[in-house]
């Protein structure tokens, strides 16, 4: 037996069926995703690039008069405090905004491309205080606009962005024969010179040996951040003067400049070695654990014809008869569950207690989760009758706001953290875990359970559930599921079932 | 038989914290036949062996780590009048006195030049002489051919299962902060809907049992970091029937400013074993070894930035009431000219899978030919291995 089309682009490259939304009908449809979609700002981070730049800026501002400031170390504890807070607040609502995105999004495909590259190129937010706002930028600036282009555009953004860079210790990096290096006796960090042969480009076990990293790592000397600006650069003072070469490629010259990295990057963008493990890597995340070899051949020889251009790599995927066949193979992973959850109970603006989810979801460092005492304050700035004995619409309201904060927290990232995959948080730069058994697991069911509980009893008082099952899986779902969820005992316990059923997890 | 003492609701209210927490870090377990313990703990990050166990009467440490080399005069706590321990481990101090810690130095897998962690892990948990050689965990397949050993129930407390106790021998998966939820009437249909499922089914019963095991945590509802409830979930299982346990401690991955990032992990590491004895109780520790091991150790120089790089040759912990320990175990390479590996590396002189090999052996009679041949095909073990000694 064999899904539909329209099915199989929804479930295995998109993020599942969202009521009232157009499917794509062919191949190419779901390749133009990615052309429109690569061109349009994402809901993240909050503000706008542009103005998360200047947070950034100021932010850095701040945490540099804190350290100048003559005050004493309680003072300053509680100013680094304070500015903590603002930004982990500012990460929330990134968070959430980008969980969201990917639930109102009509081009599926491109959102979960932009899942997959990100997760390729992978940063943490937990390296240091300001990665919590540089992170969510990175993605929406470096990552998002380039899928649908050249991998060497993509490498080059994704290597030349100062989360790449802080993350891999890159910034720490000297020459240590540079005239800096030798002045400051430091030297070289090979982080990510080495992540960038192993995770990003050829792969590991490719065949580069220790003295590839090492000049690798010599080469990219030098391309560091301005601090104040937090923005990338080229220091010729730490880069490491002479030629290097990686993979037998000589890089570099008496006077370095940003063009031997670069150089470097292209090489390596279409290296034979590169396009087959990202093909490999883009086959096993949408098809299978084990995708058929001629399936990654036949996408790294079209990798080779175009010298990576990857909307043509994803053609070559499509244009497999391994895409279309065999579905269930793959496990949904955590954000994609919930992504797909969300979109089948239709969350979103619009939609009685959806809308709130989507509101209070963004609403994070407002009055919502404010203490009470400074909500006294608030309420007399806004007019509120803060003192009177009678019922106070504005603290129902709000108190209802905080309900619904409280929930969406709950489904949306404490869900994916308690699941193993908290957004911009992967466990190290190889990203998350990709295989099906990484990810069905006993406790992992037992947190899906859980949320398939709540976002239920949240979303779903009224829904039919055998029409949520039909518009949630199609022709995807197996009859034994369709007889279970038909007789269950209560509704939210249907709607649960088919969130449970091994093809609601499955892709 | 295990008790329950406080709801697994309250145990889960204090289990969470924002992001910087390890992701996975699994506890498994297997009930064999015998009274004896074993537990591994993976240190995923390839820990700086030479910062832990410093040799600061080796000529020339502090001038290759300036910045991390310490004295004992500047706060090392000197363990044999050559080697000292970091600080950070203050808390493992009582151990090593009472004979129940020991060290081994310049260990390594068959793993080299390379250096990548993730092949170095597979490696390590594989127990395999090459990369990808092996698919299944060593202490897996250990479960196939220890004696008597009809029960092989193991259990993974986590999310994941980890690759060192994946293979063909059941293992459940849980992790401290899971539930199931009690709602019976739907478990029926949730069964019928993983029916034609197998691995559906599979993980559920498995959720199952694993909720009725876990219900446990400790008495007085005194709670650590994650690290402690991960520990402690670990010995409570291992005071039922269980005999194996698994899990491991991240963070290790030190290339920037190795002085600030080193304190944490070395502090969940001693909090680990601490926990371990304290919640096992005297009787079963006595008869319990911890192996804890890593991937690879780090460049003998510090680098440009205050850390240190991938390396080779590392450093094992050993600890437990079964050990005879206090004592700095293996062979010492040196750390002068000529005496590194690719002039960067402490040069391995012994392999950390050996170590293992002589825990199975100890502690469960797997014989050096099991040893050899299934759990860790190609390495060299018999009943003279120094390791048996300690």
């Amino acid at each position: 037996m064999s899904l539909s089309f329209q099915t199989m682009a929804a479930i295995r490259f998109g993020y599942g069926f969202r009521p009232g939304e157009a499917l794509p009908q062919n191949r190419d449809q779901l390749l133009g995703q990615v052309k429109d979609a690569s061109r349009r700002a994402p809901s993240f981070p909050v503000g706008g690039i542009d103005g998360r730049h200047r947070q950034i800026v100021d932010l850095q501002e701040r945490l540099r008069e804190m350290r100048q400031s003559g005050s004493d170390d309680q003072l300053r504890r509680k100013s680094r405090k304070a500015i903590q807070k603002q930004v982990q607040q500012r990460f929330q609502r990134d968070a959430s905004a980008r969980l969201m995105q990917a639930v109102l999004s009509p081009n599926g495909f491109y959102e979960r491309l932009a899942t997959f590259w990100t997760n390729h190129f992978s940063t943490s937010a937990a390296k240091s205080l300001p990665m919590w706002m540089i992170v969510p930028l990175y993605e929406a600036e470096a990552i998002r606009p380039n899928i649908g282009g050249s991998f060497r555009d993509l490498l080059r953004a994704a290597t030349e962005h100062p989360a790449m860079l802080i993350y891999l210790d890159q910034v720490q990096s000297q020459g240590p024969e540079s005239a800096r290096g030798m002045k400051q006796n430091k030297g070289l960090n090979e982080n990510l010179g080495r992540e960038l042969l192993e995770l990003h480009t050829l792969g590991a076990g490719s065949g580069y040996t220790q003295a590839d990293v090492r000049a690798a790592a010599m080469v990219l000397t030098g391309l560091t951040i301005d601090r104040e600006e937090m923005d990338v650069t080229f220091r010729p003072g730490i880069s490491e003067p002479g030629r290097h070469t990686v993979l037998g490629v000589s890089y570099g010259g008496a006077i370095r400049s940003r063009k031997n990295y670069l150089a470097l990057l292209d090489d390596l963008a279409v290296h034979q070695k590169t396009a087959q493990h990202i093909s490999h890597k883009l086959a096993a995340h949408f098809v299978s654990d084990q995708p058929p070899e001629e399936m990654v051949t036949a996408m790294a020889d079209v990798w080779k014809r175009t010298d990576g251009d990857l909307t043509a790599v994803y053609g070559a995927m499509f244009d497999h008869p391994a895409a279309w066949r065999d579905e269930g193979a793959k496990a949904r992973q955590p954000f994609d569950y919930i992504v797909t959850g969300l979109r089948a109970l239709n969350a979103g603006s619009g939609n009685g207690i959806s809308g709130d989810f989507m509101k209070a979801a963004q609403e994070e460092d407002d009055d919502v989760m404010a203490r009470p005492k400074d909500m006294a304050g608030q309420d007399d700035a806004l007019g509120g009758d803060a003192g009177a004995i009678a019922p106070d619409p504005a603290n129902e309201a709000r108190s209802k706001r905080r309900k619904s904060f409280q929930t969406a927290r709950a489904l949306g990232q404490d869900a994916l953290r308690r699941m193993g995959q908290p957004t911009w948080l992967p466990p190290s730069p190889a990203g998350f875990e990709e295989n099906f058994s990484a990810w069905i697991t006993a406790s992992q069911l037992a947190e899906r359970l859980a949320w398939a509980r709540r976002a239920s009893a949240q979303f779903g008082k009224d829904e039919d559930p055998r029409e949520f099952l039909r518009s949630t899986l199609a022709d995807a779902a197996r009859d034994e599921t369709i007889r279970v969820v038909s007789q269950a005992p209560t509704k939210i316990s249907g709607l649960t079932l088919v969130l449970a059923s091994p093809e609601f997890n499955r892709r | 038989m295990i008790e329950t003492t406080l709801s697994r609701r309250a145990f889960l209210a204090s289990a969470c914290c924002l992001a910087a927490a390890p992701i996975f870090t699994p506890v498994t377990f297997a009930a064999t036949p015998g009274d004896n313990r074993f537990v591994t703990i993976v240190l995923r990050g390839a820990m700086d062996g030479l910062d832990l166990v410093q040799p600061y009467g080796e000529a020339g440490f502090a001038a290759l780590r300036p910045k991390l080399a310490l004295t004992p005069d500047r706060g090392l706590l000197d363990l044999d009048g050559h080697f000292g321990l970091n600080p950070a481990a203050a808390d493992l101090m009582p151990l090593w006195k009472s004979r129940e810690l020991a060290f081994v130095h310049a260990v390594s897998t068959p793993y080299r030049d390379q250096r990548s962690h993730f092949d170095g892990q597979d490696m390590l948990e594989t127990g395999g002489e090459h990369a990808a050689e092996q698919k299944t965990g060593w202490l897996n397949r250990a479960l196939s051919v220890i004696p008597r050993s009809d029960v092989r129930k193991a259990i993974d407390v986590n999310t994941s299962t980890e690759l060192i106790l994946s293979g063909p021998n059941n293992v459940d998966v849980w992790a401290p902060d899971s539930d199931l939820g009690t709602a019976k009437d739907e478990m029926q249909f949730l069964m019928r809907l993983y029916a034609g499922d197998p691995a559906f089914a599979e993980a559920m019963e498995e959720a199952t049992r694993a909720n009725n095991a876990a219900m446990i945590t400790e008495p007085e509802g005194k709670r650590g970091g994650k690290i402690a409830d991960v520990a402690m979930l670990a010995a409570n299982m291992l005071k039922g029937d269980y005999r194996i346990a698994s899990f491991s401690i991240t963070g290790w991955d030190t290339h920037v400013a190795q002085n600030g990032q080193f304190n944490r992990p070395v502090q969940d590491l001693a909090r680990a074993i601490n926990t371990l004895k304290a919640v096992v109780g005297p009787e079963v520790w006595s008869k319990t070894v911890v192996l804890a091991m890593t991937e690879f150790g780090r460049t003998v120089r510090q680098n440009g930035s205050g850390g240190t790089d991938h390396g080779t040759g590392g450093c094992a912990v050993l600890a437990g009431g079964a050990i005879n320990g206090g004592r700095i175990l293996g062979q010492w390479p040196g750390i002068g000219d000529g005496q590194l590996l690719d002039d960067r590396d402490l040069m391995p002189t012994a392999d950390v899978r050996e170590i293992a090999a002589a825990m199975l052996y100890r502690q469960f009679d797997v014989t050096a030919r099991d040893l050899t041949g299934k759990i860790f095909p190609g390495l060299s073990f018999d009943n003279g291995s120094q390791f048996l000694k300690v």
